[in-house]
């Protein structure tokens, strides 16, 4: 079996008194593509900036690539993209100008990047609209460079935070695809959504998180169908929240 | 050289987004015109030995004013659409961060001296030794608020990462900013009274400086991500329930 992109042993967070996460274990392959749902605040967003490294976890250990993570330097970091609930984007600069200044820095180190303006189209956006301000874009459209910046890295580790938000239709369907197309790639995917139709479509594995711990998953077997009806189990049994939106659920 | 190469990028993605608004620079100056003018209206009737006890305060208040002004803007733009974490899960040097932005404040507030000194020039007769010694003053106010940005973006970087808590800024940066301002106020008064021992002044700036930078360097990561993860630090928590759905019957 190959060796996980990343593993979580154990780890746990707290903000203040409030315990956020406690004692998670999670791995992820290359070559598969795990969906992360879970109730608002119960710990996604955490998860994943302490997988991309942006938070040091209070306990637990952290593996990337195989080896203990202390600290997700950057050759780690060379390794895996991250895409935020929020874009990340810089307004004033353009679409092609936001993914230039991280191609240069990758490049600064070494690192390939894929062209930004190949991504870009890849992602559905108009030749017109790349020299255009970010802050001039719909919330849509700014997913969609903050997910090319992201892709154009060819990472082995994709983090992606709710990245189906503010998408619309054909976006999801896009994006699907490219996810479906990472995954042939080789690279290890973990997203987070409130989209169920989107997840199990592409997700070989759907985890829960829920009170600061991943309490289930279901795992993709072959039959598409049967997965749909087990992680619709799953997804019945989210807790309720009042701020909570899910789409296309079946509940 | 990496690290300098990314540094410099940032500095001109920085310098590009600044050269399509002016936000900075004209805040930052007018808020100096804005001082300048009330030193005007409520010292320039005063004696001119009286002028010479106050121009070192005025000088260094307006810096201190204009540079926490500076340095909380500097890092709003990261915190309006959350792009400082794109950069902290990006594989650049972080140290990269921390240079482009002390640079990038260094560089403005070194435009509100060019615009404060000859100010108080012109408003205040005893300030004639800034003219009398133009290489002199311009070092110290190098110097000057090499040492108060070397910290202040320190604190400030740290910040923007919290959630949104800039009038902590002043609070923190104030104190630990004294030791640089009052240096600045002695070494002023120094170039003032045409104090032979102004190059032992400036060289204790220096010295001072040096020290600020090397420390803000070691503890920028530290400040922005926290400290590495020390397995067992705190006591474990309830460990995590795991129920692997996908050995459960469909419902």
């Amino acid at each position: 079996m190959s060796e996980a992109a990343a593993a979580l042993h154990g780890v746990a967070q707290r903000f203040g008194r409030k315990v956020v996460l406690r004692g998670v274990d999670l791995e992820l392959r290359p070559g598969g593509i795990v969906g992360l749902v879970g109730a608002n605040g119960s710990g996604k967003t955490t998860l994943f900036a302490i997988l991309s490294g942006l938070l040091q976890p209070d306990a637990g250990e952290r593996r990337l690539f195989g080896r203990a993570a202390d600290e997700v330097d950057a050759p780690a970091r060379a390794r895996l993209a991250y895409v935020a609930h929020a874009t990340q984007l810089y307004g004033a600069l353009s679409a092609r100008e936001n993914l230039r200044l991280f191609a240069d820095l990758r490049a600064a180190a070494g690192l390939s990047t894929r062209p930004a303006d190949e991504v870009l189209r890849e992602l559905g956006l108009s030749p017109e609209a790349l020299g255009r301000p970010v802050a001039t874009f719909s919330r849509g459209m700014a997913q969609r460079v903050a997910l090319a910046r992201a892709l154009a890295a060819r990472p082995e580790l994709l983090l992606l935070d709710e990245p189906f938000t503010a998408l619309d239709a054909a976006g999801r369907g896009l994006l699907s695809r490219v996810l479906l197309d990472e995954r042939s790639r080789g690279a290890a995917v973990l997203l987070s959504s409130h989209d169920f139709d989107a997840l199990v479509q592409i997700c070989d594995r759907i985890v829960l998180l829920e009170g600061g711990a991943l309490a289930r998953s279901v795992e993709h077997r072959g039959d598409r169908e049967d997965f749909r009806r087990r992680a619709a189990a799953l997804w019945h049994d989210l807790p309720a929240d009042p701020g909570d939106t899910l789409v296309d659920g079946p509940r | 050289m990496r690290l300098l190469r990314q540094a410099l990028l940032l500095l001109r993605s920085e310098l590009r987004q600044e050269l399509r608004d002016f936000e900075l620079l004209l805040t930052a100056g007018f808020f100096t015109v804005v001082l300048l003018a009330m030193f005007y209206l409520s010292f320039a009737s005063l004696q001119a030995k009286a002028h010479l006890h106050a121009l070192p305060g005025l000088m260094w208040l307006t810096v201190a004013f204009v540079g926490v002004l500076t340095l909380t803007r500097v890092f709003d733009r990261e915190r309006e659409a959350d792009t400082l974490r794109a950069l902290l899960a990006a594989p650049i040097d972080r140290l990269a961060i921390y240079l482009a932005k002390a640079a990038m404040a260094l560089s403005v507030l070194m435009v509100c001296c060019a615009v404060l000194v000859p100010g108080l020039w012109l408003i205040f007769p005893a300030a004639q030794a800034f003219a009398d010694q133009p290489g002199q003053t311009a070092l110290l106010a190098l110097l000057g608020c090499g040492g108060y940005v070397a910290i202040g973006t320190l604190f400030a970087a740290g910040l923007a990462t919290g959630a949104g808590k800039n009038t902590l800024l002043f609070i923190i940066l104030y104190p630990l900013t004294t030791p640089v301002l009052m240096y600045a106020l002695v070494t002023t008064r120094a170039l003032i009274d045409r104090d032979p021992g102004l190059p032992g002044h400036l060289m204790q700036m220096f010295v001072l400086d040096v020290i600020l930078f090397a420390a803000a360097c070691l503890l920028f990561e530290t400040v922005l991500i926290g400290a590495p993860v020390r397995p067992h630090r705190r006591p474990p928590l309830r460990p995590s329930v795991h129920r692997d759905m996908s050995r459960e019957p469909s419902r």
